[in-house]
């Protein structure tokens, strides 16, 4: 098999007393695209800031494509080639739409220079996200929704080859749901991408991705195909109540 | 190099080159005032370069003017002025590069706190050091150089933090700066090495407070570290620029012409009155303007922004 893009081994992120993540486990390949679900509270956004070097993990290790990336901050994982997206879109609110991707482009996707060309500049990245006339706006006067799209583009300017995307369907209506996800689908494809998806909304996930991981009480209670992970009875539990799609 | 830039540098050589004829135009006085202006300028556009753009208020200032001040104090007598000068600006850098080193990952109050004790702790150091090991507690500069000299030497320390200033805002640096007074996170997610970037600039502005304290220190004649360590040095720099406009490079320059001129005006008659009316328009200025005086002009340009 492949060497993995990313690989998370045992990674355990501890707040005192708290263990938000435990020893979690998961590898993902070029041109995967793995779903995260889990609970409120289950670690999933806790368990990206260990993938993205935000957050160094208590225990265990972090290899992009087979380097040791443990305990590094977080630019160098961006010069790797891992972006991610904030589940609060975290756009420079006073520099424009396209000075956004732009600032993307200057730091680590100039460091990875070598990596494409696919996305070289502010506006094919723009155009690619349907934000092609907002480049001169004040990123901080987008809607929220295109504050997302925004935040993926400036994640596909460090030219990544993984990419981590938090909540980017949150508060989109179903029409945009299926856009994005058609988008970050097409994105994967052309480039190769390791794509790593957490949602809250188990649905909207399910549909999308060829294979989900289940987080709960900070631990990978299921990983597979969504359809055996959603009859998964430890995975059923978690949910309880919550009802799965088939 | 950006057309904005070279226009910026250009306008830039052209008023220093004219600034430069003052000492044989104007009086004494005129000559002290401009002096003073060109200080405060050096000090206000090299503060914003670093705590404007990234957010970070330092207090440090006097820290690094007085360090340099102090380089001149011991090295003035074996040592010409034009080696003096850069030798303190260097000292303080690479003092401040050891400092942010550990202090960078404060944000906030805390960061200001520890800036200001810098200061002190500098202070109470050099006063230590020079008690018990030179038995002295300031000490003389004998031979000073000519007043033309120390005006040209500081007038060229404003012209390279404005010149400087400006580079930076116009490079990736800047951007990587901005990026970091924006969302600190966020840039690094995007590459940014958030952590020497700090450093760098930390310690670049620390250059050229250092270098305007080692040219200054010769004014004084007599050197102790009360007056070089002043902290009245580092809030009045801090005040210039924020009521200026710390995110601009025209803000703090006006800013610092603007105060400097009105403290020795109203100095000599009323001492305080000039304190008040710093404080009155601080006040005002975080309540109505945020973005200082600057921000006032770019509303009126841009009616619509």
């Amino acid at each position: 098999m492949r060497e993995p893009l990313i690989s998370a081994r045992g990674v355990t992120v501890r707040f005192g007393g708290l263990i938000a993540v435990n020893g979690v486990d998961l590898d993902v390949h070029p041109g995967e695209l793995v779903g995260v679900i889990g609970p409120n509270g289950a670690g999933k956004t806790t368990f990206f800031h260990a993938l993205s070097g935000v957050l160094a993990p208590t225990e265990g290790r972090l290899l992009v494509a087979g380097e040791d990336l443990t305990g590094r901050a977080a630019n160098e994982f961006a010069n790797h080639g891992v972006a991610r997206t904030f589940q609060t879109p975290r756009v420079f609110r006073d520099m424009s739409a396209g000075d956004n991707v732009r600032f993307g482009l200057a730091f680590a996707g100039r460091k990875r220079r070598h990596a494409r060309d696919a996305f070289d500049n502010p506006a094919a990245i723009l155009e690619l996200l349907g934000l092609g006339n907002a480049a001169g706006v004040p990123a901080g006067g987008l809607t929220p929704a295109r504050q997302r799209l925004l935040e993926i583009g400036m994640a596909l300017a460090t030219r990544p080859r993984v990419l981590l995307l938090d909540e980017v369907a949150a508060g989109l209506t179903h029409a945009e749901v299926d856009a994005t996800a058609q988008l970050i689908r097409r994105v994967r494809d052309e480039l190769g991408l390791a794509v790593i998806w957490i949602e809250h909304a188990v649905r909207v996930l399910m549909n999308y991705v060829e294979r989900v991981a289940v987080l709960h009480q900070g631990e990978k209670i299921a990983d597979g195909d969504p359809r055996k992970v959603a009859k998964d009875p430890a995975v059923v539990e978690a949910y309880l109540g919550e009802e799965l799609p088939a | 190099m950006s057309t904005d830039l070279r226009r910026i540098l250009v306008l830039l050589v052209a008023a220093s080159t004219a600034l430069a004829t003052l000492p044989w135009l104007a009086s004494d006085f005129m000559l002290s005032l401009a002096l003073t202006c060109l200080l405060y300028v050096g000090l206000a556009v090299s503060w914003s370069m670093f705590s404007g753009a990234t957010n970070y208020l330092s207090l440090a200032t006097s820290a690094f003017f007085g360090i340099g001040a102090y380089v001149t104090a011991w090295g003035f007598e074996s040592l010409p002025y034009a080696v003096v000068v850069p030798l303190g600006g260097l000292v303080a850098a690479a003092f401040a590069a050891l400092v942010g080193a550990a202090v960078l990952h404060l944000r906030g109050a805390y960061f200001a706190v520890l800036t200001f004790g810098l200061g002190e702790l500098v202070r109470h150091a050099i006063t230590y050091a020079e008690k018990t090991y030179a038995k002295t507690v300031g000490r003389v500069i004998a031979d000073p150089p000519e007043s033309i000299d120390v005006y040209l030497t500081v007038l060229l320390l404003a012209f390279l933090a404005v010149a400087v200033c400006a580079t930076v805002r116009a490079s990736r640096f800047g951007l990587a700066l901005a990026g970091i007074g924006a969302d600190e996170e966020r840039a690094q997610t995007l590459g940014v090495n958030t952590r020497r970037t700090k450093i760098l600039a930390f310690a670049l502005a620390a250059f050229f407070a250092g270098a305007l304290g080692a040219a200054m220190a010769v004014r004084w004649t007599y050197i102790e570290p009360a007056s070089v360590f002043n902290p009245f040095i580092g809030f009045q720099t801090v005040l210039i620029a924020m009521i200026g406009g710390a995110q601009t490079l025209i803000g703090p320059i006006a800013s610092a012409v603007i105060f400097s001129v009105m403290t020795e005006m109203l100095r000599l008659q009323f001492p305080y009155a000039y304190l008040i009316t710093l404080g009155v328009l601080l006040i005002l200025l975080v309540l109505y303007l945020p973005g200082g005086m600057a921000s006032l002009f770019r509303r009126a340009w841009k009616p619509n922004a």
